[in-house]
């Protein structure tokens, strides 16, 4: 027990340690904004993972890590699309993937936000075209907001998601 | 134990008639065999005590439009020095039937499966036909390897089912899980027949994030498909894009400078450094004891920042290329980096105390998920996964490659084969891949960090690259064609051959300990979808 005690003194706190971001993204569109508005105070994330290479998977979990903290802005990752506020999607939509996503939406309880994160979901990225491939994303479901990046870091994915739910100016 | 050329002798003395040997590729041995006869000289060579071979790959070619017909070559590693020989065979013409070595081979069975899938050639007496790589909604006849099958078709969706191996009995259920999961992973889907608690069996059901890699390869120059490596599995950027770039170079004739190849290692090492500490938090994760898990990820994500202020990326995208590497480390960024290892060092080593100091979850990891080293060995198990099963292998040991013929590896090894052997061969990985950073840092030469070349290979020619990523032995064949094209590319990621083992290793488990037992295995899906 001291010891536990004892390594967590010398750690402190490491919320926030992250490098900022260079360029702000592409912002969120008004239609986008105002469909997020219900979930401004709590957002539960469903992600769906289409066929990416797994390092957009790696990045979403490192949104949980103590660094980037994601709860301690209201935003849940759930274990079921039927708990969910927003889908997030990963990876170009794979032939065998296609069927599964389709159903992952429609189970999502309406209204809902459909989030492309990382080039692949947006415009299939290096595997464009290919015979397994039948995405992008936007393709099968209406998407939201796309987060672009190979994969796109932690803290551009907390930015999009901020500004997302951010109070609209002059409130 | 004899050499690898005591053991093309000894072949030879045993099955002349049937044997030709060839040139030997890149100082491989390599021996030209009767499509008919395969079977048995495979099994001679994987039984015969003095030989022991097994499986390391398997894998197909479709020569058109060069030649009609398709060729299969059979990798094999001897149990002595690790030596690789090659058995390769012709189908000529419109021959689609080769003989199956499953049937005395366990390692083949999802090879086999893939080449009938991929090529459309049938492995007679296979005991499992059932569809691998193609979902049961693609079209009969869609083979996409085969060179008259465009990169681009779409495909239809038709009918079918993939029928699951059956347990029946009073009391005996099957549960079904995925493709979708409850965390954030990757999709695929396992069926469990359970009576009770405990599993009797377990079948995994992959492939659903199949996009096609190897025959996007396909499409691209050898010069420029590295990009296309690095997207395999993300986890495992530096893994592939090395072991691509490595059969290329043998391809072109380059020598990679011995700079670029120090480099190499070290951004291999921080690969792994990154993944097993992302590991060893999981693990402790899967038994609830989320401190460990939080203090983990805490210094994971430390060496993915050092990742982006060294190279401009968090997985270290873009850093190989084609004859060495194209990112430099400054002499202050090699400071940063011994610097904060070594905080690591300390800072996990503290960690590890607190871990092993706690009962429950010692509890929870032992005789957990055993694997033992004969089902491991069968199966060519390789990796973390062999080494927690006693299989004495690693790739920077065994066929050093970057520096690692300079910077000698202590390989580890546990016996046990359960979900703590693999914790703590993760364990002393970490401690190990910091050692060789520290000496990276001390023994780096100067000197030019990319070789230029004119050579262009001939069209047919090929290498083999192995590589040891963290998950364990990335093994790439590329085939040149005409023009600088690339004509084959097989890809083998660890996973591939991991996955099948797993459905031993939980046998007899209960199933709220199979998260923690695959977490303990860790194996990519893309990698193994392809």
């Amino acid at each position: 027990m001291f010891r536990i005690l004892k390594k967590s003194l010398k750690t402190g706190v490491v919320t926030g340690r992250h490098p900022e971001v260079a360029q702000p993204g592409e912002s969120v569109t008004s239609e986008a904004h105002e469909k997020a508005k219900p979930f401004r105070q709590s957002l539960t994330i469903r992600e769906v993972d289409t066929g990416s290479c797994n390092a957009c998977e790696m990045e979403m979990n490192a949104l949980t890590n103590p660094v980037y903290d994601v709860e301690r802005f209201g935003i849940h990752i759930a274990a079921s699309p039927r708990h969910a506020d927003a889908l997030v999607v990963t990876g170009p939509v794979t032939v065998n993937m296609e069927r599964a996503l389709k159903d992952v939406h429609k189970q999502t309880p309406d209204p809902k936000l459909v989030i492309a994160l990382g080039d692949c979901a947006i415009n299939c990225g290096v595997f464009k075209g290919s015979y397994a491939v039948t995405g992008p994303v936007d393709r099968h479901i209406p998407v939201d907001v796309r987060i672009p990046g190979c994969p796109p870091r932690p803290s551009e994915i907390l930015q999009a998601l901020e500004k997302l739910r951010e109070e609209e100016k002059g409130f | 134990m004899p050499g690898v050329g005591e053991g093309v002798k000894q072949l030879q003395a045993a099955y002349g008639n049937s044997i030709t040997e060839m040139p030997s590729i890149h100082g491989m041995p390599r021996l030209k065999i009767k499509i008919d006869d395969v079977p048995v000289i495979a099994h001679y060579l994987h039984t015969h005590p003095n030989l022991r071979g097994a499986l390391s790959l398997l894998w197909a070619v479709d020569h058109r439009p060069r030649e009609a017909g398709y060729e299969l070559c059979y990798l094999f590693t001897l149990a002595a020095h690790k030596d690789w020989l090659l058995l390769c065979t012709d189908l000529p013409g419109d021959t689609r039937l080769f003989r199956s070595i499953t049937p005395h081979i366990h390692a083949a069975k999802w090879y086999e499966r893939e080449i009938r899938d991929m090529f459309g050639l049938i492995p007679v007496g296979h005991p499992d036909m059932r569809r691998l790589v193609r979902h049961e909604h693609w079209p009969k006849g869609a083979h996409p390897l085969k060179k008259d099958f465009p990169w681009d078709r779409v495909l239809e969706r038709t009918q079918g089912e993939y029928v699951f191996r059956q347990i029946e009995g009073e009391g005996v259920f099957e549960v079904p899980v995925g493709p979708i999961h409850a965390g954030i992973i990757e999709p695929g889907h396992f069926r469990f027949s359970v009576a009770g608690e405990p599993i009797m069996q377990l079948e995994v059901h992959h492939f659903w994030k199949h996009r096609g890699v190897e025959k996007l390869f396909e499409r691209e120059k050898l010069t420029e498909a590295v990009p296309v490596a690095e997207r395999v599995s993300g986890d495992t950027t530096v893994g592939h894009s090395l072991a691509y770039c490595q059969a290329v170079e043998t391809l072109m004739q380059m020598n990679v400078p011995r700079r670029a190849r120090y480099l190499r290692s070290l951004f291999l090492e921080l690969e792994r450094l990154h993944n097993h500490l992302g590991d060893v938090g999981a693990i402790c994760n899967d038994t609830a004891y989320t401190l460990a898990h939080a203090h983990c990820s805490r210094m994971k994500e430390q060496l993915m920042q050092l990742n982006d202020r060294l190279t401009g990326s968090r997985f270290l995208r873009g850093t190989m290329t084609i004859g060495g590497v194209s990112k430099d480390v400054s002499a202050i960024q090699r400071g940063e980096v011994v610097d904060l290892v070594d905080r690591i060092e300390q800072d996990f080593s503290e960690l590890e105390s607190i871990i092993f100091a706690n009962a429950s979850l010692t509890d929870r990891l032992e005789a957990t998920g055993v694997l033992t080293e004969r089902t491991a060995w069968d199966h060519g198990v390789v990796g973390v996964v062999g080494r927690a099963s006693g299989l004495d292998q690693d790739v920077r040991r065994d066929h050093p490659f970057a520096a690692y013929d300079e910077l000698p590896v202590k390989v580890v090894r546990y016996r046990y084969g359960d979900v703590r052997a693999r914790m703590r061969v993760r364990m002393d990985e970490i401690h190990e891949s910091i050692r060789l950073i520290r000496e990276i840092g001390h023994k780096i030469p100067q000197g030019p960090i990319v070789a230029a070349t004119h050579h262009m290979p001939q069209p047919s020619e090929w290498a083999l690259s192995a590589v040891e990523g963290w998950r364990g032995e990335i093994l790439y064949v590329v085939m040149a064609g005409e023009n600088g094209q690339i004509h084959r590319c097989k890809v083998r990621d660890p996973s591939f051959v991991n996955w099948p083992a797993i459905q031993w290793a939980v046998v007899g488990n209960i199933v709220p300990d199979f998260p923690l037992i695959n977490k303990s295995f860790n194996l990519s899906y893309a990698g193994n979808d392809l």
